[in-house]
């Protein structure tokens, strides 16, 4: 909590003493760096269950602080950096690390490469997800943009090919494509999931390769576009440790499990800003499959035949939103969004999907200051991924509330 | 909902929707000295203020300066976003990786001085103000 209120008393201070101006490092002969960040600090409250951190106790284990540098020391080339750290209830911890380091060259309007730690696409938000600053919403649908799996879906080391390819009367075509690798963390959002609701001990990813692709319609209607974004990852691979009895033949006995897979993601986007309104509406999928092997050891002698299992799952979420900005100084938004764990098993337990309205009201005071509340009614509890804080046995489908406040200061 | 009928609802949208006529520019572009471009046609202006063209012609990086809110309706005729969404439009570009913030002006005076100290600099300033010590670009 401490480490919490210095970053954001720090943004804080950094974000009014330069009055939302960029810090800009001048190296002379029209040479400068430019310098932005931000830094934000929520409060999440809910009744019946936990979701994002212990929130039936109101929590403000929501936390996010970034710091960007960008220079462009030739012609047609830039170079851009971002520290970042973030906390959303277990997942974070506010460990700073690099969020994207990389140099890009554009040749002209049609095609740039961008190479290093990049961020990849994915819709609307995928680019921008933990930049609050950014949106009207606290929290995005969390079935399409899950703050907790942001090591899983942000950024790879690897390259971007982009471009805007005009296409007449017809608008223009943005592209942007991506190969790398994904670096997922043994103690990120996506690692506290695969081990939640058992007593499996989490040993490790391997670095899955990544590839895709986003594409924009930029329709000849003014502020119409249409997007599709479809990725995939190989070699998504993770081991897993179970204790099975501390007593065995040669020594205490445990199952290993090794899990081998590939992920294929899509998502569809329309946006429409129109005057003082911006309509959204996303669809995503995405669709985990592969094997699960598995070898029974006492001590480090093999007490059964190795097991070999498929495994498969896929979820899917969407949403669609409004929001109308009064004047300069506040936004009102809405949007409804449904997550299903299993596209085909849509109805059943409580656990099976979760729906939620979300009403946003977002505040700017000061070009460099911004603050937010937001309600949410939500049913079900699909994406709660926290089983010791929310027994299954506790879940009983009824309708729960959430109340969440931000505020964000930048430069 | 399933996927059909949200791609029907989005074709849907497309047709329904009203091409909108843009605002027509009430404000004088300018850049510095040094930018060799003497004018642009209205689509190339606003692919500059909406990041798809981000180098001029010679590959010198385009700097976008921002004249404080004196210029806010041709700003919006100039990239098709009111100012608050075009701020939130290169947020999403500068903190992702993808662009570089315009740098914001407190008034028309301090955006000429930007714009004339910057290589590469362009701004849009109230009509009638006269470019002391920048170029002024013709907007076709």
């Amino acid at each position: 909590m401490k480490q919490i209120k210095t970053i954001t008393m720090a943004g804080a201070a950094l974000a009014a003493s330069t009055a939302a101006h960029a810090w800009e490092l001048d190296l002379g002969n029209n040479q400068k760096i430019d310098f932005h960040g931000f830094a934000s600090q929520g409060f999440i409250a809910s009744t019946d269950y936990n979701y994002l951190g212990k929130s039936t106790d109101g929590s403000f284990q929501f936390t996010e602080a970034g710091i960007n540098a960008s220079y462009s020391p030739f012609n047609r080339t830039r170079i851009t950096v971002q520290g970042f750290a973030f906390d959303t209830g277990k997942i974070g911890n506010m460990e700073p690390f690099l969020d994207y380091a990389s140099i890009e060259y554009t040749f002209n309007d049609y095609v740039g490469i961008r190479a290093g730690r990049v961020r990849k696409p994915g819709g609307i938000y995928n680019h921008i997800q933990d930049l609050d600053l950014a949106r009207t919403a606290i929290l995005l649908p969390q079935g399409v943009y899950d703050a907790r799996w942001r090591d899983f879906s942000t950024s790879i080391d690897g390259g971007v090919l982009f471009g805007t390819i005009p296409l007449g009367k017809g608008g223009s075509l943005s592209y942007e494509l991506f190969a790398g690798l994904v670096t997922l963390s043994d103690d990120g959002g996506v690692a506290h999931w695969i081990v939640d609701n058992s007593n499996n001990k989490f040993a490790g990813f391997g670095q899955p390769v990544s590839v895709g692709g986003q594409l924009w319609w930029n329709t000849p209607i003014e502020g119409l576009r249409a997007g599709a974004y479809t990725g995939y990852m190989d070699d998504f691979t993770f081991n897993l440790i179970t204790p099975v009895s501390p007593v065995g033949p040669f020594g205490p006995i445990n199952a290993y499990a090794a899990a081998d897979a590939h992920v294929l993601l899509q998502q569809y986007s329309l946006e429409y800003t129109w005057k003082k309104w911006t309509f959204q509406a996303e669809y995503f999928t995405y669709e985990y499959s592969g094997n699960n092997t598995i070898n029974v050891l006492s001590g480090t002698t093999p007490i059964q035949p190795t097991s070999v299992s498929p495994s498969t799952t896929q979820p899917d979420a969407w949403y669609a939103g409004a929001a109308y900005r009064f004047n300069d100084w506040f936004e009102v938004g809405s949007y409804y969004t449904e997550h299903y764990a299993d596209v085909h098993q849509r109805s059943g337990s409580p656990n099976a999907s979760q729906k939620d309205l979300a009403l946003s009201f977002r505040f700017d005071p000061k070009p460099w200051w911004i603050l937010k509340l937001e309600g949410h009614y939500i049913r079900g509890t699909s994406l709660l991924e926290d089983t010791a804080n929310n027994p299954q046995a506790d879940r009983d489908g009824r309708g729960w509330f959430l109340f969440a406040a931000k505020t964000t200061f930048s430069f | 909902m399933k996927l059909g009928k949200l791609t029907a609802l989005m074709a849907g949208a497309l047709l329904v929707l009203p091409c909108l006529p843009s605002l027509a520019l009430d404000g004088v572009v300018i850049v510095n000295d040094g930018v060799a471009t003497a004018n642009l046609d209205a689509n190339a202006l606003k692919d500059i203020y909406t990041g798809k063209t981000m180098y001029w012609p010679g590959g010198q990086a385009i700097t976008i300066v921002v004249a404080g809110d004196k210029a806010d309706a041709a700003l919006e005729a100039a990239s098709g976003m009111n100012a608050s969404a075009f701020k939130t439009h290169w947020q999403r570009l500068a903190f992702s990786g993808r662009g570089q913030q315009p740098k914001r002006a407190d008034d028309v005076a301090a955006a000429l001085a930007a714009v004339a100290a910057s290589k590469g600099a362009i701004a849009i300033v109230p009509a009638g103000t006269e470019p002391a010590g920048v170029k002024k670009l013709d907007v076709n």
